[in-house]
């Protein structure tokens, strides 16, 4: 339905294992290459592996040098070289990736791509290692305390605080209840030895996915990727928990210096992407329920009761759980708990119009044709897909969208189970 | 007999595309960026009009005006509801993802959106000329942004600009918060927001700018219909004497934060600051990017982070500063850090290698955003209520020479026009 010009899209695991996809789009000016090494998140682990992306991005041993590395990108038009650490449900994600203008642009006639596909690959394979071969200690100091400290300023963000803290008392002794770059004490307690085994664990044992997009040249970056990666790679199983909600509903208040208290209900629906056939209509319900300015939370919660200042909702599809994050005055902590149950509740019982559904529809389609107008929309697009039985375009989800009924919605309504309640209030 | 609109097709020298600016019969300037092969459009409908606009000059009165501050921010938010429903409701059936905001110099409504663009540009275009105030639906904005304030209160990076601006202004109204305060927008009367609203959202005092997925015919087919032709009436903005000196250098504040942040601000000469964004942009890459030697300097003490450590050139009708801002230990010693660099780049000239990385990275980074039509759109607007346009603003930075940056140089960045904000943890 929509012009596609010279779109091309290929995916394939490579002969090493590595899962290699390209979306090759001229309609970009610029090109991102991506490689993503995936593990199972685990206590012992998480702090080695999530300081991985920065300490291999900040030097390779063709650019020994952090400042060196950091003027070459910027002759190369501004580009840049990455880390970042996510999470899949039980899954620890690290991705370097490397993103710059379309070689069309280099006004010398130099090769954008070639020069970032090679420090990409360099910088996560042959790093700079001292005679020990460990990571120098200058460099692995830095990324230590700036780990801290990024711990440190999460306390700064409340709402991204807040969220941590209901996910953790949700989750429990679940791997996702894990922070992403893992706890403070491990991070400060890390070792060089540690570091450079888990290095060395996942080039040969990460799921590996090299993602390439934009107007790049994916011939090249694929030869690159065979030629820097090891052959014989064994990858891990990652398999990530779903559970029911649990036999009592768990609580957890907290004092913090703020003036806007932050409410927090976490549900359990039980199905993730797994049962995919499943999934629809609980993305569906969500947004009904808090996914847009014209959902139950937003209208009633927010707009006609004047509770929160923010309420909304949102599905996670790897754990099956679905959160309620709101932001209200401490003396309308119960009432917006209460109010936001009932909303669920009129959901359950049925009581949603044709036209709510067509618009909780109209607006999950636009949001998904809108997916592959963006180099990062399309690369977490599939990214998040990497555990499931199947992998889809944004247009195939979308067809899936509008088939689901209000039937399905009230059925998945049904499954929610609220499961945590977590609460930050200010001090007297 | 209608008049026709006139067209003029702008060509970016360096890039491909192209985009229409139309001077509406209306008095409206409309820009249309089409970008074929994308899925979405955006289109954003802003008028010249912020939060510093609370004393002003209309051109067919006498004397100026004094409003409450916070009243923009509050009219935006009252837009949203017309007389017989709510904009958000009317969105709902095309599927348009919608927002709004209000910064220091302009306000804006805008959309994106994959199908129905047309009928969504009508429902943008017909709500922002549709005002509907009452005292009763005032009484309950005056709840909602009371929250709002609230949130904003709590957040420790919105505390530690204000300080610094606080510090950098003795009267420009840039110093206050946009949403105003819990008693100025209890001031608020439908007869104030009448007149602001009339005054400043006459269509010579706006613009539109649509990118992506869009053809200019169709735009201009919905703008004859419901563009109302404005009088021809100006607005003035009536700002008090600044004095060139700041009102402190150095604040501090303790908040819930678990590690200190801080904002370096450098008070500019407006007039000059606002023709030099090009310059100054190169100026601060070549100083304190992540290729810099100040850089490198300040992370080997431990004294910034990566994720943190940013830099702005804020400037509007007024005023204009550098703004430095992140997370440290010792902010004081990051400020005197910053300007021993610009002194000695003053006194030993900027070395003409690092000039010519630093612009070809600015460059780069500006092509790159052309991507997004999100970023095209609101560059566009942004840029025309500074009086200037997308493609010169592209090719000046191409054009910059080494001496232009020198002499930008030698009057900003100075010292003693410097005001530190620190915000700290408390001690409990």
């Amino acid at each position: 339905m929509f012009l596609q010009t010279n779109r091309e899209v290929s995916e394939c695991v490579l002969e090493n294992g590595v899962r290699f996809r390209s979306v090759r789009d001229p309609r970009f000016k610029t090109q991102k290459i991506s490689v993503h090494m995936m593990v199972p998140l685990a206590k012992e682990t998480a702090a080695a592996y999530g300081m991985l992306p920065f300490l291999l991005s900040r030097t390779n041993r063709s650019y020994p040098d952090y400042t060196l590395l950091g003027q070459r990108m910027a002759e190369l038009y501004g580009a840049s070289l990455n880390g970042e650490v996510s999470k899949l449900g039980d899954v620890q994600v690290l991705t370097i990736s490397a993103s710059g203008l379309a070689d069309r642009y280099a006004l010398e006639g130099e090769s954008i791509s070639a020069e970032l596909t090679s420090l990409l690959c360099s910088s996560i394979v042959d790093p700079v290692l001292d005679e020990n071969g460990l990571f120098p200690e200058e460099g692995f100091q830095q990324e230590k305390r700036q780990t801290l400290e990024l711990l440190d300023s999460e306390l700064n963000d409340k709402r991204l605080y807040a969220r941590h803290q209901a996910l953790e008392l949700l989750l429990g002794e679940e791997p996702a209840a894990i922070g992403r770059y893992g706890s403070r004490e491990s991070v400060e307690s890390l070792t060089r030895e540690e570091v450079v085994s888990a290095w060395k664990y996942l080039l040969n044992h990460a799921v590996l996915e090299v993602d390439v997009l934009g107007d790049c040249t994916p011939e090249q970056v694929r030869t690159t990727v065979l030629q820097y990666f090891p052959a014989n790679r064994d990858p891990v199983e990652c398999p990530t928990i779903v559970r029911p909600a649990g036999v009592a509903v768990k609580e957890k208040t907290e004092s913090m210096e703020v003036q806007q208290c932050k409410l927090i209900l976490g549900f359990r629906t039980g199905v993730s992407a797994m049962e995919w056939e499943k999934t629809p209509a609980i993305k569906m319900m969500s947004t009904v329920f808090g996914g847009t300015p014209h959902s139950r939370l937003f209208l009633n919660v927010r707009e006609k009761m004047s509770l929160c200042y923010y309420c909304a909702s949102r599905y996670d599809t790897n754990k099956g759980i679905l959160l309620v994050e709101s932001g209200v005055e401490e003396e309308n902590v119960e009432k917006a708990r209460e109010a936001i149950l009932q909303q669920l509740e009129e959901i359950r019982q049925g009581n949603i119009t044709e036209e709510e559904l067509t618009f909780a529809k109209l607006s999950m389609v636009n949001g998904l044709h809108s997916v592959e107008d963006y180099l990062s929309g399309t690369e977490s697009w599939y990214l998040s897909q990497t555990f499931h039985p199947r992998t889809i375009t944004p247009e195939q989800s979308a067809e899936e969208m509008r088939q689901v009924t209000k039937e399905q919605v009230v059925a998945a309504a049904k499954s929610c189970i609220l499961d945590a309640v977590y609460i930050m209030k200010g001090r007297d | 007999m209608i008049a026709m609109a006139n067209i003029t097709q702008m060509t970016g020298k360096r890039v491909e595309d192209h985009y229409d600016l139309i001077e509406h019969p209306s008095g409206l300037r409309i820009m249309v960026y089409p970008k074929p092969g994308f899925h979405s459009a955006y289109a954003v409908f802003g008028t010249r009009y912020g939060s510093i606009d609370t004393r002003f000059r209309r051109s067919d009165e006498a004397e100026a005006s004094q409003v409450p501050e916070g009243i923009a921010h509050f009219l935006e938010h009252k837009l949203f509801e017309n007389e017989d429903c709510d904009a958000f409701a009317r969105y709902a059936r095309t599927g348009a993802s919608a927002n709004a905001y209000t910064s220091f110099d302009m306000t804006c409504y805008l959309f994106s959106c994959t199908e129905n663009v047309y009928e969504s540009l009508e429902i943008l275009l017909d709500f922002v000329q549709s005002p509907y105030f009452t005292k009763e639906t005032i009484q309950k904005e005056q709840g909602i942004i009371g929250q709002e304030i609230k949130m904003y209160e709590d957040d420790p990076s919105w505390r530690v600009l204000f300080n610094a601006l606080c510090g950098l202004y003795h009267v420009h109204p840039v110093k206050n918060d946009i949403a105003g305060t819990v008693e100025s927008i209890a001031q608020i009367t439908p007869e104030m927001l009448y007149r602001c609203y009339n005054t400043f959202y006459n269509l010579r005092n706006m613009v539109l700018c649509v990118a992506g997925n869009v053809e200019t015919e169709k735009v201009l087919e919905v703008a004859d219909r419901l563009l109302r032709k404005s009088e021809e009436v100006s607005v003035e903005r009536a700002f008090l004497p600044e004095p060139e000196e700041v009102v402190y250098s150095y604040k501090e504040e303790a908040l819930a934060v678990s590690f200190p942040m801080f904002q370096l601000g450098f008070k500019e000469d407006p007039e000059k600051g606002k023709q030099r964004d090009a310059e100054t942009d190169i100026l601060l890459e070549i100083l304190a990017s992540d290729a810099s030697p100040l850089f490198r300097k300040l992370l080997d003490a431990g004294l910034i982070n990566e994720a943190s450590f940013g830099y702005d050139h804020f400037t509007g009708t007024g005023y204009s500063a550098i703004l430095f801002s992140g997370e440290s230990r010792d902010a004081k010693a990051v400020a005197k850090a910053i300007c021993e660099e610009a002194e000695r780049l003053r006194q030993q000239g900027i070395d003409p290698e690092a000039f010519s990385r630093a612009r070809k990275a600015v460059y780069g980074r500006n092509i790159s955003a052309l991507d997004s039509s999100e970023s095209i759109a609101n560059a566009m607007a942004g840029l025309y209520f500074r009086g200037q346009e997308l493609f010169q603003y592209l090719d000046r930075i191409a054009e910059v020479t080494l001496e232009d940056v020198q002499a930008c140089l030698q009057d900003t960045l100075l010292p003693h026009r410097s005001t530190l904000s620190v915000i700290v943890p408390q001690q409990s």
